[in-house]
């Protein structure tokens, strides 16, 4: 038990974190957006890729979603596979935001750390949540 | 009575498990985030693979006696020269002027290597002529030992001109190198162990000195006297020779080279390492909070042995 009283902090101070850097980057995405451009750009070309990004990190906050929810219902709080996947996703991808924020990485690195870091906790929530709602297992 | 710790060393707890289970998983994950991500930091922050360095070395320069001199006495072309090749000076005619030369080469330190020399060039003239302006050429040998053996033959090149007639004109300055690629750190360079000048050719196209310079140019190595200013000095008197001092310097150079294979992997290899330290300690710390608290189920192998019955 004392382990999951030490697991459950960290969860959620690693989600929290990753949810104000994912916030962040939505106020700060100008630079990031301007490193995957060529030196001359079009306006077109620039909103093209700012809505990809914006589409990015909207789906990133939908999946934050559905993983608080999960969460924060107990459906996965007490369950120690997904809480060590949840930090260790969330860690890194706190990490490499940072970077990508600081270091101006291009676009695509985007895609590499949502993919990795924020799909693949959530399609874990929502095993979870179909194996304690649906399959009835017990939430621990 | 134990009063303080003399001794302790750490007792192994091993943890069991089959290979296909979560823990198995979470150790490959592990591994995974402890042995890459230092060596994307060291890459990423740049000087990862050590491309140029640079090391020291007098080189062993030594002058090769061979000269060209040619000085301009009027404004409608009018020059008097010399050299020290015989069929230069045969297409002279009456321009010649032989000067009477001295030269020293002086080592300071007694190291073996040649560190300065002097050179004294007297051009007699006629009453009537001045010298508007000189172009002297001085060839070296020049060569390196420390890492890549260098064996070249280079020049130095000095021009000036004034519009005032002189007496003297007083150079002082170094020969340095100048590389326009790095050199290896090993085998021997003796491409350009070649003349400077073409001697053995009668032509006169092979003492023009601008196809003399576009062809030293056009190598990799090449050396220049870097002299801040020559001094001009005017009033020569009526039957005085022309005099040129010249005083060139062989200093300590620093030579930039691409470094070897092993060089290159004893400096990536510290870098990798000293981030890898920091990762193994944190993923260190936490495997051992997830499997001594069971996070993950395993078999721990126990400290005491059990006594069986």
């Amino acid at each position: 038990m004392s382990v999951i009283n030490s697991l459950v902090p960290a969860r959620f101070l690693t989600l929290t974190a990753h949810l104000v850097i994912v916030i962040t980057i939505f106020w700060s995405r100008d630079n990031n957006v301007r490193a995957c451009l060529p030196l001359d750009f079009t306006e077109d070309q620039y909103r093209n890729e700012d809505n990809r990004l914006v589409i990015g990190l909207s789906v990133t906050l939908g999946l934050f979603a559905l993983e608080l929810l999960g969460f924060f219902s107990g459906v996965s709080m007490f369950n120690t596979n997904q809480g060590l996947l949840s930090v260790a996703a969330h860690c890194s991808a706190s990490v490499s935001l940072s970077f990508f924020i600081f270091e101006q990485w291009e676009c695509w690195y985007y895609w590499v750390i949502f993919s990795l870091c924020s799909v693949v906790p959530a399609v874990g929530e929502l095993v979870q949540m179909f194996a304690v709602l649906c399959l009835k297992k017990k939430a621990m | 009575m134990a009063f303080y710790e003399v001794y302790s060393h750490p007792a192994l707890i091993r943890y069991k498990t089959n290979v296909c289970t979560r823990a198995t998983l979470f150790v490959l994950m592990v591994f995974c985030l402890t042995y890459i991500p230092p060596l994307l930091v060291a890459y990423k922050s740049q000087g990862f693979w050590l491309k140029r360095s640079t090391y020291e070395e007098q080189p062993v320069v030594q002058f090769q006696y061979q000269m060209l001199m040619i000085g301009a006495t009027g404004t409608a072309g009018e020059f008097v020269a010399w050299s020290t090749f015989p069929d230069f000076n045969r297409l002279l005619g009456s321009n010649l002027r032989i000067p009477a030369v001295s030269v020293k080469e002086e080592d300071s330190n007694q190291d073996g290597k040649s560190d300065r020399l002097r050179l004294q060039l007297s051009v007699p003239l006629k009453a009537e002529e001045q010298i508007y302006s000189i172009q002297l050429l001085l060839t070296f040998s020049y060569q390196l030992f420390r890492m890549s053996t260098v064996v070249m033959q280079s020049m130095a090149f000095i021009q000036h001109s004034s519009s005032v007639p002189g007496s003297q004109l007083f150079i002082n300055g170094d020969l340095r190198l100048h590389q326009q690629i790095p050199l290896p750190h090993r085998g021997l360079h003796a491409a350009y162990n070649v003349s400077v000048v073409e001697t053995g050719s009668p032509f006169a196209t092979s003492y023009d000195l601008a196809s003399i310079i576009r062809a030293y140019q056009a190598r990799n190595l090449t050396t220049y006297l870097s002299c801040p200013t020559p001094v001009w000095i005017i009033g020569r008197a009526v039957n005085a020779p022309f005099q040129i001092n010249a005083e060139v310097r062989y200093p300590l150079e620093t030579i930039s080279y691409r470094p070897g294979f092993w060089e290159m992997i004893k400096f990536a290899w510290i870098q990798y390492v000293s981030v890898l330290l920091v990762f193994l300690w944190l993923f260190n710390h936490i495997q051992t909070f997830v499997f001594q608290n069971q996070v993950l189920p395993t078999v721990p192998k126990p400290l005491l042995k059990t006594h069986t019955q």
